[in-house]
């Protein structure tokens, strides 16, 4: 994995995370789901249409023909191997995805022994035609806008994140500038909230697209996700420099974060609200639940008194990692909102303990409550301040004890990482500074590299020495 | 069977140290149905003249060394002290209460814990899970005990039948499962408190005994089999299980169900490929929570020697209540039941079957013969297995099947078995699956 800038240890925490997606071990993120749309008999290629909005998934209808991988990996557009002098990007895009990236690998990550065997458990023929898999390990795309030269096995391409090029592949080549291809319907990737709609759909899920513990039963790793960390441990394929900021504006880090942290909350309560993920018999949907709060040893004791949660011991808990960062980052945003938040997961987590009219009546709220911070977010201009004050109630989270679970240590760590990629990016803290802080966050990633290796203690020293080398 | 039973007293010693188990205490109940006899102190029974003898009294039926045994081996006798442990408070606190030591919760079963006029006046709640916690209250018994009666004559005066196998399982199940009022659930287990392991005729042995199985013994109490024993234990155990599945007080909390019930590993294991399930027997997908079905499993093997229709008609509601349990909360309550009648139906029929030794070596073959399917073993039916197959022994020997000679090399065998489950996250299926061919090598007639 790439080292970014910032995020040194990024390459630690990726390789687990990432590596597990579609390689061998263990681990979150990852793309799994559900059947997106079926397969329609070759039709006559529709038009494409407007731009996409977050409200096109790659398949919705006005997302347009997909023209394949190889359309964009030409050694004079994003194959080449040195950046051109004059160009605005880096031109090496496909190589950066192709050799670096794991999205290149979503499909054939279906062929594997892993792939193979989480099909068979699941009672399937294989992975690689099963519509459940490939809605997020390829860019699944009904067969009528699939170009010429599209293939399924490219696994998560292009043209799954920046939308199918045959309405803009034209304007993009002639090199009109970015907001003319964005009118033409390429997808608005740099935009937070766009970014957030795109990656969560299969990072986290949608109403089609859902890794239930069925799948990650059957042998699918977990997902963990945090919208900035694995923009830029994909690795990220662009660099924000001038001509960047120039085309697309000043991308702040923290910004990121924050609205991939509502939109993550709001597709979460999504999926509690969802039928298809109500009880079944004595079954809730476990993988909305705290992972380890049943995956550890019996000799590991994972119970700790939270008042966020105020939930005796032996329960199941739901997932509130991304949750309880909202809250920080409301807390100084918006903070009646933040006021809301905390009442009502405070309530949801309750809600678990008596019955499930009560827990969809909470999770409503909750939703509602992420879905107004969602705009906000996106407006709000993340200051220096922002930035201590973000970064103090990240720690304070964790040195409180209140936070101190592996899925809130994960959060938490990533979390940071943004905030000193913001500081970086925007001058806030000196070189010398932003490298010690850079340091510190490498303990962080280390503390949190494994979740049956994960100690509360090690960790919130390692957060008390990130803090003590905050710029005061 | 001592000397056998090392294995298994090596291996769950380990756990009772840390206070791995609670204790025997009779049930409320169990105390009510004694006419609320006064239980009058285990210092009334441990005189050098009685049960603290370090000699075997002459002319005595019985090694009168019960007392010495109990204090010196037998982790009942700490039950209360480890409510005094840091362990216990840590637990106390995390479920809101200020100790453990002065709480109804947890005395019921790690001490003798009757009402305040049923104690003697040498009675000690410190004493933990004394002679009558088991024995029953000797106020009623214990001049026709001292006057030498036979064992009949106590019994009669009110002395618990603890060598019987149903009522013995009665006895320790109460504790080392639960009853109506004592129960260790999720949220016991969650503030600290280990789980539950057990099995009748195994932690009979490796309490240890105070008894010694001999002429006198069979004279006086009836020949009573290592196989009746856990034959009876696993119907009884499995019919307990089957009143905390369908009793409101155990049932649902919110979205979950009560949790001890199901099968611990099968959600605390590490989430590696190492661990990915494999298609299961219980007809329940992968990412299902699974009721632990160890005493059901092994009841099927016994049933099936002693009464194969009724080992059928529990394996069909086995399934059914698995997969009810994804499906319909009503079926789960209308299949626990009917397990619960099929469970029912067995118990005197085991705890009076004669075991031929064909009979052990064709259950033998079965219990190993569970690890054949796709599932591989499960850590739950693991343990049983081991303990199941430890009884086999045993019983093996005291039918003169095996010979002395070659019990150490069972021995062996065993703890090699104990050891590849010793610890529940790096337990594997096929290394325990190894020592069991051994096993079934070992003990080839």
């Amino acid at each position: 994995m790439i080292r970014r800038w910032g995020r040194p240890a990024v390459s630690v925490f990726a390789a687990l995370l990432v590596g597990l997606i579609f390689g061998s071990a263990e681990i979150p993120a990852a793309l799994a789901q559900t059947p997106v749309s079926p397969v329609q008999a070759q039709a006559p290629l529709p038009p494409s249409s407007g731009p996409a909005t977050p409200d096109s998934p790659p398949d919705s209808p006005n997302d347009g023909v997909h023209l394949g991988v190889a359309s964009c990996a030409g050694n004079n557009c994003h194959g080449a191997v040195e950046p051109f002098k004059t160009s605005r990007v880096m031109q090496n895009e496909y190589l950066v995805w192709s050799q670096k990236d794991q999205h290149s690998k979503a499909f054939a990550a279906l062929r594997n022994e892993r792939g193979l065997r989480i099909a068979a458990n699941l009672g399937l023929p294989d992975a690689e035609h099963a519509e459940l898999c490939l809605g997020c390990h390829a860019d699944n795309v009904p067969a009528n806008r699939r170009g010429p030269q599209f293939q399924l096995s490219d696994g998560v391409g292009c043209e799954a994140c920046h939308g199918g090029a045959m309405g803009w592949l034209g304007i993009h080549i002639s090199g009109v500038g970015h907001a003319a291809n964005i009118a033409a319907g390429m997808y608005p990737t740099d935009q937070p909230l766009a970014r957030a709609e795109r990656c969560l759909g299969c990072h986290v899920g949608d109403d089609k697209r859902f890794v239930t513990h069925q799948i990650m039963g059957a042998g699918h790793p977990p997902l963990g996700f945090e919208l900035d960390t694995y923009s830029a441990a994909q690795p990220a394929h662009y660099r924000v420099d001038k001509d960047y900021v120039e085309r697309k504006g000043q991308p702040n880090d923290m910004q990121i974060w924050a609205v991939g942290q509502a939109s993550d909350l709001k597709r979460r309560m999504a999926a509690l609200l969802d039928p298809n993920n109500a009880p079944k018999g004595l079954q809730p949907e476990l993988a909305l639940f705290d992972c380890q709060a049943c995956h550890h040893a019996t000799d590991q004791l994972q119970w700790r008194a939270r008042t966020s949660t105020g939930l005796p011991p032996g329960r199941l808990r739901l997932y509130d990692a991304t949750a309880v960062m909202l809250r920080v980052i409301a807390g100084r945003t918006a903070p009646e909102i933040a006021q809301k938040l905390s009442e009502h997961l405070l309530a949801l987590h309750r809600a678990t303990t008596q019955d499930w009219q009560a827990v969809q009546r909470e999770a409503r709220i909750v939703q509602q409550a992420a879905g107004e911070l969602i705009p906000l977010l996106a407006k709000h201009d993340f200051t220096r301040d922002d930035a201590h004050a973000l970064a103090a109630a990240v720690i304070a989270a964790g040195t409180s004890g209140d936070d101190l679970d592996y899925s809130a240590a994960q959060q938490q760590t990533m979390a940071l990482g943004s905030i000193l990629a913001a500081t970086k990016m925007l001058s806030f803290a000196d070189e010398a500074q932003v490298k010690s802080l850079n340091d510190a966050l490498g303990a962080l990633y280390d503390a949190v590299a494994s979740d049956q290796a994960y100690r509360p203690d090690t960790y919130v020293k390692a957060l008390q020495q990130f803090a003590a080398k905050l710029p005061q | 069977m001592a000397a056998l039973r090392g294995c298994a007293a090596a291996f769950f010693g380990a756990l009772l140290c840390i206070g791995l188990w609670p204790a025997l205490v009779p049930p409320a109940g169990a105390v009510d149905s004694q006419g609320g006899a006064v239980h009058l102190g285990v210092a009334t029974c441990s005189g050098s003249n009685c049960h603290g003898a370090s000699e075997r009294p002459p002319g005595s039926s019985v090694s009168g060394n019960e007392y010495i045994i109990w204090s010196k081996r037998d982790k009942h006798h700490q039950a209360y002290s480890v409510l005094l442990g840091e362990r216990a408070i840590r637990m106390a606190r995390a479920i809101g209460l200020p100790d453990a030591a002065n709480q109804k919760i947890c005395l019921d079963c790690h001490a003798d814990n009757v009402p305040q006029d049923q104690r003697g006046r040498q009675f000690q709640l410190s004493d933990g899970v004394g002679c009558e916690a088991c024995h029953g209250g000797a106020s009623t018994w214990l001049g026709t005990h001292i006057s030498g009666a036979g064992h009949r004559d106590n019994l009669a005066a009110g002395m618990y039948p603890t060598e019987q196998p149903v009522a013995r399982a009665e006895k320790c199940l109460g504790c080392h499962f639960g009853d109506a009022t004592r129960f260790v659930d999720h949220r016991l287990i969650g503030a600290g408190h280990p789980r539950l392991a057990f099995e009748l005729d195994t932690f009979t042995a490796i309490e240890p005994a105070h008894f010694v199985v001999d002429s006198r013994y069979v004279e006086r109490k009836g020949r009573i089999t290592d196989m009746q024993v856990w034959g009876a234990g696993q119907a009884m155990a499995l019919t307990a299980r089957m009143n905390a599945l369908v009793d409101p007080r155990r049932a649902r909390h919110g979205l979950f169900p009560e949790l001890v019930l199901f099968d611990c590993q099968g959600c605390h294991h590490p989430y590696d490929s190492l661990h990915a399930p494999q298609p299961t027997a219980s007809g329940l997908g992968p990412g299902t929570v699974k009721l632990n079905d160890a005493n059901a499993v092994m009841l099927e093997v016994a049933a099936s020697r002693a009464a194969p229709a009724a080992a059928k008609t529990l394996n069909a509601h086995m399934l059914a209540l698995h997969r009810a349990t994804d499906a319909d909360p009503a079926a789960v309550r209308r299949e626990a039941e009917a397990v619960r009648t099929a469970a029912g139906s067995l118990i005197r029929p085991l705890a009076s079957h004669d075991f031929s030794s064909a009979d052990i070596h064709a259950m033998v073959d079965a219990v190993i013969a569970l690890g054949n399917g796709p599932d591989g073993w499960r850590f739950s039916h693991a343990e049983q297995t081991t303990m199941a197959l430890e009884a086999m022994a045993t019983a093996l020997q005291s039918a003169g099947a095996i010979t002395a000679d070659r019990m150490p090399a069972v021995r062996k065998v065993l703890d090699g078995l104990y050891a590849s489950f010793a610890n529940e996250s790096t337990f594997r299926s096929d290394v325990f699956a190894a020592g069991l061919r051994d096993f079934q090598r070992t003990i080839k007639p």
